[in-house]
């Protein structure tokens, strides 16, 4: 074992450090708020120049075939630095869907990598809670050689940024869940979006009467289940890095704050329960970042050893980043709870990762039930 | 001991539940359900401090001669139990908890005479201006200076986490009158017009997109000798005395009453009032706020008990602010996915698409407001700090 970052992914961390921590400041971050996609486009370009988009695509498809790894690396780089932007949405759990998929879609995944496309999976629908295994009411009815999708989605996550989202429906007289590439321009689809928490950006999705081609059938009923979860597992692994990333930062944060801050003549760094706050975010972080590589090294494995690796990091991850962010924010006394300092931004990122594709219940469950 | 509830006491909140049912606004309910605590509510509150000052019930815990009713502090209890259980509008706070205890001890007879009647009547919203960017837990190192020159003071400093300084008519500070004795004998306390030259108030914004708090800046502000409250140098003592006045408000134990019912009926909302893992922490979550409870009963009642009064406020403190955390984690938790979203837009408030449904909006901005319990009236460390040396001598 080596726990130690190939020269690759060093180079891969370096730039994407140096990238970020020019760019994503927190007055970035603050202003950026305010654009409805919840992109950045420029920075978006930035990151298909620099490689990023294309890391996860297989070299086959015209990717640079990066593992599971160097997609974590990356990932803990953009949750350092609260970088919003669709990667886990469009580069991670998009990317994998169209590579799996059925028949050619070297253009689709081309257009990923090159940064102009973006993709947001709508799978969510109104009064569930997490239901990645049950049937979709959402539905492809047939017309003649044409396909008619209706339904309603709900809360897809980076949808307002999005060109194409990847609709999970049933298809008329087929079993299981297929995955259809919707555009989001098309006659028929109304989206109503919304800020979270964190300033990205999620929509509602009403599909009424939208004809699509059979071509729109990016993974056929019979493998969608599988396809799905393999897709969310990445993503959610890429939201567990960023979460790490993030974790590390308010560790940073925290320990310059407490040095700086003075109360009673002294820093608050010197009262010893404070110190104790501190150690104990030190020891949950360690530990979250342990059950990533645990969950990293089972990505390949096969599905149920697989998810239940998932849902163990997930636990150990998102128990961790509420001790860290909440903690990190009763160090900052008042200033915690203004968006003028950098921890509340953690905080609240921290909130929707943990909410994000199965909360700490959903993963104690999966793993009860494992 | 004598464990049993006041028989008279039945009646009594028949009564104010009654009287509460007829006065609170259907439209004030709503908001205050939905966004009680996270949105402006200075509207409201004053609404219903004028609503409440028909039946004259706006100060009753004050002395009869100042207004108050004479209840007991049982009957005070459930007077404010009931409000919260309703869900009407807090009255305005700082001026019937904080400065008006304060000037009714303290003050002139023209200040009583002054301020008193605005503060029943709910005619404006008073400020607390004691906080510093660089004093907070450390309050006695204040250093907003007011030097006198002739009859009036001139104030300099600044002051921060001023709750709702843009839209007070009045404010009561904490300034620096004598640089030269022990931090907390140079301490005055002066009550200051918001509108004078010299004062510019900025909203902070806040992690759930509220701006009530506010940093107050002062410029060479003029105010008049008379405003001083009580002696020069006496502050620290009166801010002690306003802070210890009410022992028993830092459990919040109405709010968490309120929200543990609040969260069971999410979980049934949501479908998980069956589930074994939701029961267990909302079991756990009742057996304290009970008991916490009974440990405020325990004080209202005045219980002679072995360990320092002082202590036993910061246990309810301690208790009730965690519970205020708890309640609102597991609310938030009971929303799944969609606890992401923000509903910031005053649009997204007033209608929020048909597919959330109504226990949604407000929730999560309520459960990020709510981290300040441990922050505010002296931080969780501060508390447990009160609790080591008064209770053990540490
Ligand atoms: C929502 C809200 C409303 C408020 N409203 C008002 C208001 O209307 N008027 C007003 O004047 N003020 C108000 N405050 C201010 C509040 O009283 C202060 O935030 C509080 O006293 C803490 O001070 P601070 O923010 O400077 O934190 P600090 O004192 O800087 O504390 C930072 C950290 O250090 C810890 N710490 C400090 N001293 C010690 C110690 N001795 N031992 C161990 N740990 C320690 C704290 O626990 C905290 O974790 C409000 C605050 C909030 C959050």
């Amino acid at each position: 074992m080596d726990f130690n970052y190939s020269d690759m992914q060093r180079m891969l961390l370096d730039s994407a450090e140096r990238y970020l921590g020019d760019r994503f400041t927190l007055e970035h971050r603050r202003a950026a708020r305010s654009e409805a996609s919840g992109v950045d486009a420029e920075a978006w370009a930035a990151f298909a120049e620099l490689g990023w988009l294309a890391l996860t695509i297989p070299e086959a498809q015209g990717g640079l075939g990066g593992s599971v790894e160097d997609m974590a690396v990356l990932s803990t780089a953009l949750g350092a630095r609260l970088v919003v932007e669709p990667f886990a949405s469009t580069a991670v759990l998009g990317a994998h869907i169209y590579a799996r998929s059925e028949g050619d879609r070297s253009a689709e995944l081309a257009a990923i990598a090159g940064g102009e496309a973006r993709v947001a999976l709508a799978h969510d629908e109104p009064g569930e809670r997490y239901a990645y295994a049950a049937p979709r009411r959402t539905r492809v009815t047939r017309e003649g050689n044409r396909l008619v999708l209706n339904g309603q989605k709900m809360l897809a996550a980076d949808a307002p940024g999005a060109g194409t989202f990847l609709v999970t429906a049933t298809i008329e007289g087929e079993a299981g869940t297929a995955i259809v590439a919707v555009d989001a321009q098309a006659a028929g689809v109304t989206a109503s979006p919304y800020p979270l928490l964190d300033g990205s950006r999620a929509a509602d999705i009403a599909f009424d009467q939208v004809a699509l081609d059979v071509e729109a059938v990016i993974i056929a009923p019979a493998r969608g289940q599988a396809v799905l979860a393999e897709a969310l597992d990445r993503a959610t692994i890429s939201l567990l890095a960023q979460a790490v990333g993030s974790m590390e930062s308010c560790l940073d944060v925290c320990s310059a704050y407490v040095k700086e801050r003075q109360q009673f003549g002294q820093p608050i760094g010197k009262f010893q329960s404070l110190q104790h706050i501190m150690a104990d975010m030190f020891v949950a972080t360690h530990q979250a970042r342990s059950g990533l590589y645990m969950a990293l090294a089972a990505s390949e494995a096969e599905p149920a050893a697989r998810q239940r690796a998932v849902s163990l990091a997930s636990i150990t991850v998102k128990e961790a980043s509420q001790l860290v962010s909440r903690q990190g924010l009763q160090l900052h006394g008042g200033y915690g709870m203004t968006d003028e300092y950098e921890i509340s931004h953690h905080f609240r990122r921290l909130m929707v990762i943990e909410k994000l594709f199965g909360d700490i219940d959903f993963h104690i469950r999966r793993v009860a039930a494992s | 001991m004598d464990l049993r509830p006041d028989e008279s006491l039945v009646a009594f909140r028949e009564e104010v539940r009654r009287a509460i049912a007829e006065d609170l606004p259907a439209d004030m309910e709503a908001r205050q359900r939905a966004f009680g605590g996270i949105q402006s509510e200075i509207g409201d509150t004053l609404a219903w401090t004028r609503i409440m000052a028909r039946r004259g019930w706006t100060v009753p815990q004050w002395p009869v001669e100042h207004g108050g009713l004479g209840w007991s502090p049982m009957q005070l209890f459930v007077f404010q139990e009931e409000q919260d259980a309703a869900y009407a509008p807090t009255m305005s706070w700082a001026g019937s908890h904080m400065v008006g205890p304060v000037i009714y001890t303290f003050g002139s007879d023209e200040q009583k005479a002054r301020f008193l009647p605005a503060i029943r009547n709910g005619e404006y919203i008073w400020a607390q201006g004691f906080s510093e960017p660089g004093n907070g837990s450390d309050l006695a190192n204040l250093r907003t200076q007011a030097v006198l020159d002739g009859d009036k003071y001139i104030v300099n400093g600044q002051k921060i986490w001023t709750s709702t300084a843009y839209a007070s008519e009045w404010g009561f500070f904490l300034v620096r009158t004598d640089p030269t004795v022990k931090p907390q004998r140079g301490i005055s306390f002066l009550l200051i017009d918001m509108k004078s030259p010299g004062i510019t108030v900025r909203q902070i914004p806040m992690i759930n997109d509220d701006c009530e708090l506010c940093e107050v800046f002062l410029d060479n502000v003029e105010v008049p000798a008379e405003n001083l409250v009580g002696e020069p140098g006496a502050g620290w003592t009166y801010a002690k005395f306003l802070l210890d006045h009410e022992r028993t408000t830092s459990s919040f134990i109405f709010f968490n009453k309120r929200e543990v019912q609040r969260a069971k009926d999410i979980a049934v909302a949501e479908g998980l009032a069956r589930d074994p893992v939701i029961q267990a922490r909302i079991a756990r979550l009742e057996a304290e706020v009970t008991a916490l409870e009974w440990s405020v009963l325990r004080t209202l009642a005045g219980e002679d008990y072995r360990y320092d009064d002082t202590a036993v406020a910061s246990v309810l403190k301690v208790t009730g602010s965690r519970l205020q955390h708890a309640i609102t984690e597991l609310q938030t938790d009971l929303l799944g996915a969609k606890a992401t979203r923000l509903f910031a837009v005053e649009a997204d408030r007033r209608d929020p698409a048909p597919l959330w449904p109504e226990h949604v909006p407000g929730r999560v901005g309520a459960a990020l407001g709510q981290r300040a319990a441990t922050i505010f009236g002296g931080t969780l460390q501060v508390q447990k700090n009160i609790i080591a040396k008064l209770a053990f001598g540490l």
